[in-house]
């Protein structure tokens, strides 16, 4: 019987195409390959791509999760965390053309005649050891500038939200490939077998808001168990997990082992591996029946964690609720929590929407980092917080000293991570005195994503997945790890 | 053929040679090389190929000159003859080129000596063998070894050499690096650890012992603060005037830039170190830790460095058998490998209902390898500290929210390397954590929300300088704002009476109400109970109180009665297509739509809207309510003016109602807003028209100065 399988095995794993790239090696091959892929022999090149194996980190990770809070719609770093005192000098004047460059604009300011620089409307204040600015709209984040690693000088190749989104999201801009996540779940695989290992929580704010879609979260050409899960508020925090009525435990366990032994045959027949797979991911919602109610009970959650997150922790489906979510799916073993909060897009009217934005997030953000830390799980947890660009140092349209709006910039932006071995308590990374241009350490999305990988102990040059005849990673062809950050 | 004549002149040529080479040997030290010799002594690296190759070639053809196949052939005899007098000559001509190079500064030392006389015994052997080649004595054995010797001497020389020009190890270096190991930034020394090397990789092969170029050393301390044949080449604080730096700088074209064109380049991260180093005092001694955390020179060195941290932890334990690994795990006991290759094994623990002391126990057989447990949560005892004691090897361990108590955790005082432990959420006391405290490894304890006061943890932490003790999050003490109470009400319409279903997320909160419009107090107000029920058109008002707390903001919510619903609706004259929510049944659907016109509760148009009612029996009407919406700055009008006919059938219709409300001003807040029609009739209605004009001229204040404007409404209350 068993040789039976293995013969099927061969004939479906065999096809002519491997059969003729295995003949095609030789020793000629080889040379010719270490003439493309200079370090193959060389000390550290001397692992080929072959010996990944999907579950088992390259080297010892630093972070075992990431808790990413992405700020959908793109806050603007000009009042938050890039203090460029200089722009409110300038109220007024005209951004110098040498300083914009051959920088392209959105539609939606290039039209414009003028470029008026607009400064900050809200003050900065230096905070801790580190003596990072960080705005007034921010105290709570201030507060816990000596645990986290504030990025000045990030940059993105996409002006508009979606290929934005999608580029920090999946490493394209085009979408169709795994997310992060998605990746993070191949290359080291769940903790907890009974959660997935990569979910996904939403939350939006009154501001100006943009539009957050599945694709964001999907498996691409992995296998379907690395998709991101969505939990909502609500009643059923993950669609389709609850029994209907008049079906209880044991009616449901009697059901999937009649399915199992069902699917057992069929496997037996063709041998399909989408087979042990679709068996494997029943009884994972099984156990996430139990699993999932107790991880989505706040009750037992004490006065000090409620007043740490602020009181919206308990309203279902705010960023508050999201991030405490966030906490115990993470200590409970769930390797990627990906979050999103909508309503970052300040066109107009910053100074006002971008207030309340800050005020959905900025004690909740701090609270998970606190809440982390004082729970020992900081150490291998990663934490990171920022949107997909950044905002213009002008004014779209009118501008008036309270009253002004800012349009998208991807040259510049600034973030934050915290935990999971990145160095605490600095600033990396310069941008101009306009906050417009990087002038130190820049960091590209592709090597923010070789940095979190790294992180995770994954070589992001190793982890790849071969679809339609060609390797694929996060990182496309480029991206280094940003040591400066690391511990 | 060549002639005798140039055969002799040939060797009269090789002999004068070899003398010259000797005289150069004995008296080498004492001559000068004028200028224009010296491009000669440079083309040594290039003519030197010619002896070589020639040379080998004619020790081949010596090799087996005796082979009975070859002793009788003239041409292989003369062939050789020729072609060993040409490769003698070139090796003397290049031999006296060498001599004349390492005359140039900068060579000298063993290498060189080497090089020096292996390649003048390539010329005198050669020579020599070269007369005593037709002796009678000269036979098999001797041609062979003399041969033997010629091309062992080259092979040697041309080493020797190479060394000389490529530094040691050129061949070789880019696949063998000799113990290139990464130093932990604790351990390192900046000039040991991170310029030394710089020198090494860059600089030393022109600047050692053996070749000195510009009379420099950069080998120890000692050489390097000695300088060259231009000066001292650093100024301790003073990289700007340092002769170091001045040379690195150099655009690449200048003759003094270094490394010279066509060797490896400094790069910039390189060029940095020696500017901060130099700038840094050049200490030789300094740890670079020392140095202050964001201080530059700190940050590049440490990416030549391995983390302080021991990520990659050596663990010299054997792995445990797969097979067990395997049978360990199960959904609920996840058992993983730390890294590939690694024989370390993490563990996590989960779901409460199905852990026992066995769990952890069954571990045992895998308790060398297990290095990270994570038990968070579990009703672990403190008995089953003894079966975790047994994992020797552990680094981190979770024990937040278990069910130990302080007496137990003596027995974690075995663990030798355990650097991580986390005890949040346990009662502990002050006793046992110190029991601890004393594993000499130990870098972290937590201990939020355990028993210990913050005095015992400062004190602590006094006594255990190299752990850090987190306790926990420090609240400001500021009182924190309630958020807002919370509606639960699916619906605020109703047709006798709807019951107010209130709450707020936060236990122990006391939620305040009135109903008169006035804003609610702490004092005064109504307390908010379940059952509280409502009968007519009311606006309540309704804030959250909790002693501890600063109160809430006020919720403003109304609810409308609704008494008749008609038995079909429909509409004369449509809507707007963008707003027609789900037809005309969306205006008694008893939901409403709230101030956000765009999420598909509202209709609206930019012309009159006409409804048409009809009821299965005759009602009784007495006042219709309009729900409107108003939104100046976008444009959403009241409508100027609301007509309702009605009556027994569609052909008998009166005018019942015509309400005009209000002027629009500029200033008019956006809001929803129910306009009541009086219904000036006693009779029973059963077909009932509504018109809801919309404004014909627009305001002279009007933003947009462009018509026409909007009427929106989402809901119509019949009583």
């Amino acid at each position: 019987m068993a040789m039976e399988k293995d013969i099927l095995e061969h004939r479906l794993n065999i096809n002519r195409r491997r059969f003729l790239s295995r003949l095609s090696l030789g020793i000629g091959s080889i040379a010719l390959g270490s003439l493309l892929i200079p370090d193959l022999f060389s000390g550290s090149g001397s692992e080929s791509e072959a010996d990944f194996i999907p579950g088992i980190p390259n080297f010892a990770p630093k972070a075992k999760r990431v808790i990413y809070l992405f700020q959908d719609g793109a806050p603007s770093q000009l009042e938050s965390f890039d203090y460029k005192p200089k722009l409110r000098e300038m109220m007024g004047q005209d951004l110098p053309a040498s300083v914009r460059g051959t920088q392209i604009l959105t539609g939606m300011t290039a039209n414009q005649t003028h470029f008026p620089l607009v400064g900050s409307f809200y003050d900065f204040k230096q905070y801790g050891e580190s003596r990072a600015w960080v705005s007034d709209l921010f105290p709570h984040i201030g507060k816990i500038a000596d645990d986290i690693c504030i990025i000045k000088s990030i940059y993105t190749e996409a002006i508009n939200h979606d290929p934005a989104l999608t580029f920090f999201q999946t490493g394209a801009q085009q979408g169709n490939r795994p997310s992060m996540g998605s990746w993070v779940s191949y290359g080291l695989g769940s903790e907890n077998k009974n959660l997935p290992a990569f979910t996904v929580l939403l939350s939006k704010g009154k501001g100006n808001g943009q539009g957050v879609y599945s694709k964001l979260w999907s498996n691409g050409f992995l296998d379907s168990i690395h998709q991101g899960v969505q939990f909502s508020s609500g009643e059923n925090p993950v669609l389709y997990l609850n029994d209907q009525p008049g079906i209880d435990r044991r009616e449901r366990r009697k059901m999937l082992d009649k399915l199992a032994e069902l699917n057992d045959i069929s496997y037996k027949e063709f041998g399909d591996p989408e087979i042990s797979a679709k068996v494997q991911q029943y009884e994972m919602a099984y156990r996430m029946q139990s699993a999932v109610p107790e991880i989505m009970d706040v009750s037992k959650e004490s006065d000090d964690i409620i007043k740490m997150y602020g009181p919206d922790c308990l309203v279902p489906g705010t960023y508050a609720a999201n991030c405490l979510l966030a906490r115990k799916l993470s200590e409970n073993g769930v390797r990627f929590v990906q979050l999103y909060h909508q309503g970052w897009d300040q066109h107009s009217n910053l100074p006002q929407e971008m207030a309340g934005q800050a005020k959905d997030v900025d004690q909740a953000s701090a609270a998970l980092v606190t809440d982390l830390k004082q729970r020992g799980l900081l150490d291998e947890t990663l934490v990171i917080w920022g949107g997909e660009f950044g905002r213009t140092n002008y004014s779209q349209g009118k501008l008036e000293k309270a009253n002004y709006g800012r349009d998208h910039h991807p040259r510049c932006f600034s973030i934050w991570m915290a935990g999971g071995g990145i160095k605490p308590g600095i600033v990396y990374g310069e941008s101009d005195e306009f906050g417009y241009n990087i002038v130190k350490d820049p960091v590209h999305v592709h090597d923010f994503h070789a940095t979190i990988l790294n992180q995770l102990g994954l070589d992001h040059k190793k982890l790849t997945f071969k679809s339609q005849g060609r390797r694929y990673r996060l990182t496309d062809v480029a991206g280094n790890v940003v040591k400066g950050i690391l511990v | 053929m060549i002639k005798s004549k140039h055969k002799s002149f040939a060797e009269n040529l090789l002999f004068a040679l070899n003398i010259f080479i000797i005289f150069f040997l004995l008296f080498g030290s004492d001559i000068v090389i004028p200028q224009w010799l010296q491009p000669v002594g440079r083309l040594h690296p290039l003519i030197l190929h010619f002896p070589i190759v020639v040379l080998i070639m004619a020790m081949m053809l010596e090799f087996f000159r005796f082979k009975e196949r070859f002793s009788t052939e003239k041409l292989y005899h003369d062939f050789t003859t020729y072609l060993w007098l040409t490769g003698a000559i070139f090796a003397a001509f290049t031999a006296i080129m060498g001599l004349f190079l390492s005359k140039e500064p900068g060579y000298e030392g063993s290498t060189l000596q080497w090089h020096k006389w292996l390649g003048a015994g390539v010329v005198f052997v050669s020579t020599i063998i070269y007369w005593c080649r037709s002796a009678g004595w000269y036979n098999v054995k001797v041609a062979r070894s003399g041969a033997a010797v010629v091309v062992l001497s080259l092979v040697l020389a041309g080493h020797f050499g190479a060394d000389l020009t490529h530094g040691d190890n050129f061949v070789l270096a880019p696949v063998w690096h000799p113990e290139k190991k990464l130093i932990p930034v604790d351990r390192a020394l900046v000039y040991r650890d991170v310029i030394q090397p710089i020198f090494e990789s860059k600089c030393i092969s022109c600047h050692n012992l053996d070749k000195t170029k510009g009379g420099l050393m950069l080998i120890d301390e000692k050489s390097i603060l000695k300088g060259g044949k231009d000066g001292k080449l650093i100024v301790p604080g003073q990289p700007q005037i340092s002769l170091l730096l001045q040379r690195v700088h150099l655009v690449a074209e200048d003759k003094k830039h270094m490394p010279p064109a066509g060797k490896p380049q400094l790069t910039p991260d390189e060029l940095n170190l020696l500017y901060l180093w130099v700038k840094d005092n050049a200490d030789f001694k300094k740890k670079v830790i020392d140095l202050p955390v964001h201080d530059s020179l700190r940050l590049i060195a440490s990416t030549y460095l391995k983390p302080a941290e021991e990520t990659e932890e050596k663990y010299d334990f054997a792995a445990a058998d797969d097979k067990l690994i395997k049978k360990l795990n199960n959904n609920y006991r996840v058992i993983f490998p730390l890294a590939k290759e690694s024989p370390a094994l993490g563990v996590n623990i989960y779901n409460k209902s199905t852990y026992q002391p066995k769990t952890l126990e069954e571990l045992s057989a895998v308790k060398k390898q297990v290095v990270s447990l994570d038990v968070s949560k579990m009703p672990v005892k403190d008995a089953e500290l003894k079966t975790i004691a047994q994992f020797e090897n552990l680094h981190v361990l979770n024990l937040n929210f278990t069910d130990i108590t302080g007496s137990g955790l003596k027995e974690l005082a075995r663990l030798k390397y355990l650097k991580l432990i986390s005890l949040a959420g346990t009662p502990l006391n002050a006793t046992a954590v110190k029991q601890i405290s004393a594993i000499k490894s130990l870098t972290k304890i937590t201990l939020w929300d355990t028993g210990l006061t913050d005095a015992e943890v400062q004190d602590l932490q006094k006594h255990n300088k190299n752990i850090e003790f987190i306790k926990s999050f420090k609240d400001d003490g500021k009182p924190i704002k309630l958020n807002d109470p919370q509606l639960k009400n699916t619906t605020l319409v109703f047709a006798k009476s709807i019951p107010v279903q209130l709450s707020h997320p936060i236990k122990g909160v006391e939620l305040r109400y009135t109903t008169d419009g006035t804003n609610p107090d702490s004092i005064k107000s109504a307390i908010y109970k379940p059952g509280l029920e409502l009968a007519q058109n009311t606006s309540v008002k309704v804030k959250a109180y909790k002693s501890g707390w600063l109160s809430s903001d006020v919720v403003q919510f109304n609810v409308f009665k609704s008494t008749y619903t008609p038995d079909s609706i429909s509409f004369i004259a449509p809507p707007n297509t963008k707003y027609s929510a789900d037809g005309a049944k969306s205006l008694i659907d008893k939901d409403l739509g709230g101030t956000n016109f765009g999420n598909g509760k509202w209709i609206a148009a930019q012309k009159n809207i006409e409804i048409y009612m009809q009821f299965a029996r005759p009602v009784d009407l007495h006042t219709i309510t309009i729900n409107c919406l108003r939104n100046i700055g976008s444009q959403i009008f009241l409508p100027i003016g609301i007509e309702i006919w009605g009556g027994a059938d569609l052909n008998h219709m009166k005018l019942l109602s015509n309400v005009i409300p209000p002027d629009a001003k500029k200033d008019d807040p956006a809001m929803a807003m129910g306009i009541d029609c009086k219904l000036n009739t006693a009779k029973p209605i059963t077909c009932l028209k509504i018109i809801a004009k919309n404004i014909q001229k627009l305001p002279s204040w009007d933003p947009v100065k462009k018509g026409p404007e909007w009427a929106f409404m989402d809901e119509i209350f019949l009583n």
